[in-house]
C-alpha cells in the first residue's frame, strides 16, 4: 500500500516537473520575493530600491520607528503576499496545472492500465487528488521559505510562523480542487474543469461578498443605531432636566422646595415639546430598528448558506490571525474617528473585522473540510461505480 | 476444466440506460487453459475489450460468474499476478521507459530493487536497453508497445492479457513480439491475447474464441476449429467454361464409382451440356463414401485428407481429357474460421444456433 501510494505520488511529482507551467509559476514566485526584498523602511518613511515613497496610510505615518522592519515585511506578506498572490494568481496557476490530472487519468489507455493493478479505486483517487494538492505544497513552500530569508535578513526578524502559509493556502486550494477533481471526473474535460471550477469559485466569492457586504451592512447600521439611541436619551434627559428645572423654578418662586426628579415622569409628548428635535430623532431610531431588523435577517440567511460552501476568504485570513499581533499595530496609533459618520464607519469596520476574527476555527476549516469530504466523496462513488 | 486461468461462465454486460441500452455481452462464456496462448477474435462490436475490461475490473459485468486465476473475478489482489497491455495505451510520456516499467511494478507492490532488476531483465528481453533513459513521449509507436509488454510482465505475472499487442509495429518488430510471446509461455505464463490480426494470433495461438455480437460463436484450438474443414483441392486447366465442361463430364463417372448409398451427388452436380457449370460455382454433393464436393471454377474441392480417396476423382478427370494444374491438402487460416464463423452467426436463424453453441470448452 506504501509502495503504491510512493509510486503514485512521486509520479505526480515527475509529471509537476514535466510541466513548463510549474517552473513559469515558480520563476514568477521567485519574482515576486524579489519585489518583496526590494521594499524597505527607514525613518523617513518607505524605499522601492533606491525611491522614497511616501509612507502615509489611513492617516498613519509608516517610519522605521513606527514599524520596524520585521514588522513591515511580516505585515507585506499577510495582508499583500498571500491574499493576493498565493490566494489568486497561484491558486489560478495551480488549477491550470492541475485541472488535467482527472481527465489524464481516466482517459481510455491509462485507466485501464492503472486499474489492472492491485489498487483500490478510492485510493487511486484520493491518492491523485493529494498528488494535486502537491503542486502547491511545493509552490507555496518555495515562496514562504524565500519569504522567510527575506524577512530573516532584511528585517532581522525570523518569522518562522510564514510556513504556516503552506498549510493554509493548501487548504483553500483543496476545495477547489476537489470540485475541479469532481468535474473533471464527470466531464473528462480539462477546460470543462477548469471553467466550472472557476464558476464554483465565483459562486464561493460572490457569497463571502454577500457575507461581508451584509455583515458589514448590519453592523453599520448597528453602529449608528447606538449612536442615535444614545442622542434619543441625551435629548430625553436634557429634556426631563430642562423640565423638572421649570417646574423647580415654579416650585421655588411658590416657596416650596426643590423635587429631586420628576414623579410622575415627564411623557414623551412632554418631552418632544420639549425638544422639537427628539421626534426626528426617534423617528431616525425606528427607521434604523427596522433596517437593522431586515439586515439581521439577510445577515443570518446568507450566514447559513455560507456555512455549506468552503471558507476560502477566511482560511487565508487565519493567517493575517496567527502571524500579525494586533498590539503592535495598535502602537501605531491610528487618528480618532472626527464626527460621528466616521465614527459610525470605524465602529461598524471594527465590528465587522471582529466578527470575521471571531469566527471559530472549527466553523472556518470544519465545514469547508465537509464540503471538501462531500465533494470528494461524490466523485470516489461515480468513481467507484463508473465502467472505464 | 480445473486447470483455467480464466473460467467465465455466462457473462452478460450492458451498458447505458434510460432507451439507449447496449447489450455488449451476451452470456459468454470460456475457459482459458493454463500455460496457452489464447486468442480473443472477433470484428469491431464484438465485445472483446469489454470482456477484457471485465477481466481486469476497468469494467462491472451485469450478470455471470467466473475466476481469474481461481479467483472470483473482481478481487484486486488476484491482478498482482495479472499483466495487461491496453489497446491504444497512453504511457506517462513524462517518464523514461525505464521509469514506466518501475512505476508499474510498484503498482503491483513491488519492492524497489526487485523493479529494478525485473525492469533490467524486461528492457533486454523487449531490446529497449539501449534508450531505456529517454522519455516515452519521444518513443516511436513500436517502442512504446515494446516498453508497453515489458510494463505488463514487471510483476512477473500468471496470466498477461494483451490487447493488440502488434497494432502499429512493423514487421521486424511484430517477429520480436512473437518471439516474447512464445518465450512467455515457454515459461509458463498463460498470455490472452485480443487481436484483429489473424495472420499473427494463427502463428502462437494454441486456442481461439471468436466473438461476434456479444457471444462466442465458436471456440477451441486451431486444430479442432479446422477439423472437419481440411480438404484436397485439384485445380485443372482450362477457362473457366472449358474446365466446367470437363468437370460436368467426368463427376458423373467418379462420383457414380462405388455409389452404393446416400442420395446421389450427380443430380446436383448435374453435368452440363454447355458451359454453366462453371457459373454455378459452390454447387456441393457427396462422393459415396461421405466426403463432400464442391465446384469452384476450374477447382474441386474434396472433403477429405486421405490422398486414396481422390485417385478415382483425379482418373475420371484425366480420363475425361482434364488436365491436372494441382493437387494439395488445404488447411483453413484463421481467417478462414473468422469469416465462417460470423458468416454463419449472420446466416438466418443463427442466434438460436449459437445461443446452443455457447459454453463450449477448448
Amino acid at each position: 500500500m506504501i509502495i503504491q501510494t510512493m509510486a503514485l505520488l512521486v509520479d505526480a511529482y515527475r509529471e509537476l516537473c514535466a510541466k513548463r507551467l510549474f517552473w513559469i509559476t515558480m520563476i514568477l514566485n521567485s519574482l515576486v520575493v524579489v519585489v518583496f526584498a526590494m521594499v524597505s523602511i527607514n525613518e523617513n518613511g518607505m524605499k522601492f530600491l533606491i525611491w522614497q515613497m511616501p509612507a502615509d496610510f489611513a492617516g498613519v505615518t509608516i517610519t522605521s520607528e513606527t514599524m520596524p522592519p520585521g514588522l513591515l515585511y511580516r505585515t507585506m506578506f499577510a495582508a499583500l503576499a498571500v491574499p493576493w498572490w498565493l490566494r489568486w494568481v497561484a491558486v489560478i496557476l495551480g488549477l491550470i496545472s492541475t485541472a488535467g490530472m482527472i481527465p489524464d487519468l481516466i482517459q481510455g489507455g491509462t485507466i485501464e492500465s492503472v486499474l489492472s493493478r492491485p489498487i483500490g479505486r478510492i485510493r487511486l483517487l484520493l491518492t491523485k487528488f493529494v498528488g494535486g494538492l502537491l503542486f502547491m505544497t511545493l509552490q507555496v513552500f518555495v515562496f514562504s521559505l524565500l519569504v522567510f530569508l527575506v524577512i530573516g535578513i532584511r528585517g532581522k526578524s525570523w518569522a518562522p510562523e510564514v510556513f504556516l502559509a503552506v498549510p493554509i493556502v493548501v487548504t483553500m486550494f483543496s476545495y477547489l480542487f476537489a470540485v475541479c477533481v469532481l468535474i473533471g471526473l464527470l466531464t473528462r474535460s480539462t477546460i470543462a474543469a477548469l471553467l466550472l471550477t472557476a464558476v464554483v469559485w465565483a459562486a464561493i466569492i460572490l457569497v463571502n461578498a454577500g457575507d461581508l457586504f451584509s455583515v458589514s451592512i448590519h453592523e453599520n447600521i448597528k453602529a449608528e443605531l447606538r449612536l442615535e439611541q444614545a442622542k434619543v436619551d441625551r435629548r430625553e434627559r436634557n429634556a426631563t432636566l430642562a423640565i423638572l428645572g421649570e417646574r423647580n423654578a415654579e416650585r421655588e418662586a411658590a416657596g416650596l422646595a426643590p423635587l429631586e426628579a420628576l414623579d410622575p415622569a415627564p411623557t414623551s409628548s412632554e418631552l418632544e415639546a420639549r425638544d422639537i428635535r427628539l421626534p426626528v430623532t426617534k423617528l431616525r431610531v425606528r427607521e434604523l430598528e427596522a433596517s437593522e431588523s431586515i439586515a439581521s435577517r439577510w445577515r443570518r440567511v446568507i450566514y447559513f448558506v455560507k456555512a455549506v460552501l468552503p471558507k476560502t476568504g477566511e482560511t487565508i485570513a487565519l493567517l493575517g490571525r496567527w502571524t500579525i499581533d494586533e498590539e503592535e499595530f495598535a502602537r501605531l496609533g491610528a487618528p480618532p474617528p472626527s464626527d460621528d459618520r466616521q465614527r459610525v464607519a470605524q465602529e461598524g469596520s471594527e465590528a465587522t473585522a471582529e466578527e470575521f476574527d471571531n469566527r471559530p476555527l472549527w466553523w472556518v476549516l470544519g465545514t469547508s473540510f465537509a464540503f471538501v469530504s462531500v465533494v470528494l466523496g461524490i466523485a470516489a462513488l461515480i468513481f467507484r461505480r463508473r465502467d472505464f | 476444466m480445473t486447470d483455467a486461468v480464466v473460467s467465465i461462465k455466462d457473462i452478460h454486460k450492458k451498458y447505458g440506460g434510460f432507451g439507449r441500452k447496449v447489450h455488449a455481452l451476451r452470456g459468454v462464456s470460456m475457459d482459458v487453459p493454463r500455460g496457452s496462448i489464447f486468442g480473443l477474435l472477433g470484428p469491431n462490436g464484438a465485445g472483446k475489450s469489454t470482456l477484457v475490461k471485465i477481466l481486469i475490473t476497468a469494467v462491472k459485468r451485469s450478470s455471470g460468474t467466473g475466476t481469474v486465476l481461481g479467483k472470483p473475478i473482481g478481487r484486486k489482489d488476484t491482478l498482482a499476478k495479472v499483466g495487461y497491455l491496453p489497446e491504444h495505451h497512453n504511457l506517462p510520456k513524462h517518464l523514461t521507459g525505464r521509469q514506466v516499467i518501475e512505476f508499474f511494478g510498484a503498482m503491483a507492490k513491488m519492492p524497489r530493487a526487485s523493479r529494478r532488476s525485473r525492469a533490467d531483465e524486461l528492457l533486454d528481453l523487449v531490446r529497449m536497453r539501449e534508450w531505456h533513459n529517454k522519455k516515452v513521449g519521444g518513443y516511436s509507436k513500436g517502442m512504446r508497445q515494446r516498453i508497453g509488454i515489458a510494463q505488463a510482465l514487471v510483476a512477473d505475472p500468471d496470466l498477461v492479457i494483451l490487447d493488440e499487442p502488434t497494432d502499429g509495429v512493423d514487421p521486424s518488430g511484430r517477429r520480436d513480439i512473437r518471439l516474447v510471446l512464445q518465450q512467455m509461455r515457454d515459461e509458463g505464463r498463460t498470455v490472452f491475447i485480443n487481436s484483429h490480426l489473424l495472420g499473427e494470433l494463427e502463428q502462437v495461438c494454441d486456442a481461439v474464441a471468436i466473438m461476434h455480437k456479444g457471444r462466442v460463436v465458436s471456440l477451441g484450438t486451431i486444430e479442432q476449429l479446422t477439423e472437419g474443414m481440411l480438404r484436397y483441392e485439384i485445380e485443372i486447366e482450362g477457362e473457366l467454361d472449358a474446365a466446367g465442361a470437363t468437370f460436368g463430364r467426368a463427376l458423373p463417372e467418379a462420383l457414380g464409382k462405388g455409389q452404393s448409398a446416400g442420395p446421389s451427388p450427380t443430380a446436383e452436380l448435374a453435368p452440363p451440356t454447355d458451359a454453366g457449370l462453371a457459373k454455378r460455382v459452390g454447387l456441393r454433393g457427396e462422393l459415396a463414401t461421405g466426403e463432400s464436393v464442391e465446384v469452384h471454377g476450374n477447382r474441386l474441392w474434396i472433403g477429405t485428407t486421405e490422398a486414396a480417396t481422390i485417385q478415382p476423382v483425379l482418373d475420371a478427370i484425366r480420363a475425361k481429357g482434364g488436365v491436372i494444374r494441382e493437387v494439395h491438402k488445404h488447411r483453413p487460416s484463421l481467417e478462414d474460421l473468422f469469416m465462417q464463423a460470423v458468416e454463419d452467426d449472420d446466416s438466418p436463424g443463427a442466434a438460436r444456433a449459437s445461443s446452443r453453441g455457447q459454453g463450449g470448452r477448448p
